[in-house]
């Protein structure tokens, strides 16, 4: 597990030793990836935020041009294991989350205590100064120079 | 088979000590259909009561007892009670403490043939 | 037959976990290599640590290089967790016989002997004892004497479940890492199922706990399952072991229930008395 801020690192360890996932991946909005469990190498964390965020970017506009109010969270499932995909708001702005389960646990735990550490990650966020409106031109750098610190690339 | 869950549950919810009955994905953990006194939480219900009856299944399956069909969970201040009624869903109740476990053990068996 | 020690080594190397370091390590015991069959043997103990085969194998290795103290403690430690064990009671009585004990050495091949009624050997082996002759005239018995005494030797405890009804296949006491502490379980067909049911029941009760905790429904006494053939019910004797008792499904529950307690109590002392 690594985070870039400490006061993440209990809430998420928390969650993940509860719900059993296999991989979580916390992120900004802008992409800077804030924690990380389970990945093993920056390629991996790198398409995974990526891709996370683009999915929680055209699941918003798909609500948007329907009408309807945007969907909170995502779950692939697959046979072996499911991807759960969330939005949540926080002190320091709105946060994705990326979790990845297998059969050892199942989508309501992971849903229980994935509350469960929002609760806890909204409690333990320092305050600072509101969040900076989110440029795509900053998601890339933003992505590259948090998988430098959380990797060493 | 009928598939008004909601109305299945209410003779449940109408026993003595019963504090809630829902129907679960048994897979998903998720709620199907609930009724549940206020301040019960639902989701964490059915999330833990659906992974208790995997690990028990999962056991009573592989040592070859037979196909779990009661599952009685008792604690210091109630007791959860489980109905595997069809591969898909779980019948669920939680009661309090004292309360007549038979019958209610009777009524859940009476809802999950009628799921079937 | 000493096996192929090239081919044993590819399958551990496949898969470290496999029990295949029993096969091994005696193997290699067998041609004289005890240094790599001690490794062998430690390797596997510290993952299967309440495996009696394990203890055993080491037990031997030791024996072999006549370090018969800690032979003796590792044979004791396999009567620890399988009372009847045949390899342990056999090589607990050449060491009473290697110190002169007659009496204890004729105990324990008796019980070798009771476990395994068709090893001709041991029973001649016990006659020729009994009537002041010797046993082992193998090299190893012409080995210098033992200068070290032998530790004072506690009696091996009993199965947590001696004396009850089902004790060998209705009674399982399982720990928290999955291994079968005591008593065994079988299916309604007379299957062996103890040591898949041990290796689940700590899972199990981990969940239960769980949803005790988050459900507040305070802490949790027994978890019942009534099954096609036979129900069951889990209760933890302690912290970090399981124990289930099993029953005929069409006997009244709470019989099963009343099993169940007595058992967790005997269990409990028995727990007490071997940690």
């Amino acid at each position: 597990m690594r985070a870039l801020e400490p006061w993440v690192i209990r809430p998420l360890q928390d969650f993940v030793s509860e719900s059993s996932a296999r991989l979580t991946l916390l992120m900004t909005a802008s992409g800077q990836v804030v924690a990380q469990h389970g990945f093993t190498g920056a390629l991996d964390l790198m398409s995974a935020a990526a891709l996370g965020a683009a999915i929680i970017s055209s699941s918003s506009e798909i609500a948007r041009v329907m009408d309807w109010p945007p969907f909170r969270n995502l779950v692939h499932q697959g046979q072996r294991q499911a991807h759960y995909l969330a939005w949540f708001d926080t002190p320091r702005g709105r946060w994705i989350a990326l979790v990845v389960f297998g059969t050892e646990t199942n989508l309501g735990l992971v849903q229980v205590f994935f509350e469960q550490m929002v609760e806890e990650l909204a409690a333990a966020a320092p305050v600072e100064s509101p969040p900076k409106e989110v440029l795509a031109v900053d998601f890339e750098r933003e992505l590259n120079a948090s998988l430098r610190a959380l990797f060493g690339r | 088979m009928i598939r008004d869950y909601k109305a299945l549950l209410e003779p449940l919810t109408r026993l003595r000590g019963v504090r809630g009955a829902m129907v679960v994905a048994a897979d998903d953990g998720v709620v199907v259909v609930d009724a549940l006194m206020d301040g019960m939480k639902g989701k964490a219900l059915a999330a833990l009561a659906a992974a208790l009856a995997s690990r028990i299944v999962d056991l009573s399956t592989r040592a070859s007892f037979g196909s779990a069909r009661f599952i009685q969970l008792q604690a210091a201040e109630g007791s959860l009670l489980l109905v595997p009624a069809t591969e898909q869903l779980l019948l669920v109740t939680v009661t309090g403490r004292d309360v007549p476990l038979g019958l209610t053990r009777l009524e859940m068996l009476k809802a999950a043939e009628r799921m079937r | 037959m000493i096996e192929d020690i090239r081919a044993l080594t590819a399958q551990l190397a496949a898969d470290p976990t496999s029990l295949v370091f029993l096969r091994l390590g005696e193997a290699l015991r067998q041609r004289g290599q005890l240094e790599a069959a001690q490794k062998v043997a430690l390797t596997g103990l510290s993952r299967y640590p309440h495996l009696p085969d394990a203890h055993d194998l080491y037990a031997r290795i030791l024996a072999d290089r006549h370090d018969y103290a800690n032979a003796f403690d590792e044979w004791d430690m396999v009567l620890r967790i399988a009372p009847n064990h045949v390899g342990a009671n056999k090589g607990i009585g050449f060491l009473y016989y290697r110190a002169g004990d007659r009496e204890n050495a004729v105990r324990h091949l008796q019980l070798a002997l009771a476990a395994d009624p068709g090893d001709d050997g041991l029973r001649s082996a016990i006659d020729r004892l009994g009537g002041g002759g010797e046993v082992w005239d193998t090299p190893e018995a012409a080995q210098p004497e033992i200068t070290e005494p032998l530790p004072a030797r506690t009696p091996p405890a009993p199965d947590p479940f001696f004396g009850f009804e089902g004790s060998v296949n209705r009674l399982l006491l399982a720990s928290a890492d999955g291994l079968r502490l005591g008593g065994g379980l079988a299916s309604t067909a007379g299957e062996d199922v103890s040591e898949v049911a041990a290796a689940l029941v700590s899972g199990a009760a981990r969940e239960a706990t769980r949803a005790a905790k988050l459900l507040d429904l305070g802490e949790w006494r027994h978890v019942t399952v009534e099954c096609g053939d036979l129900s069951f019910c889990l209760v933890q004797p302690t912290s970090d072991t399981g124990l289930i008792a099993a029953m005929d499904t069409a006997l009244p529950v709470g019989q099963l229930h009343f099993l169940a307690e007595r058992a967790s109590k005997a269990a409990t002392s028995w727990l007490e008395r071997v940690r």
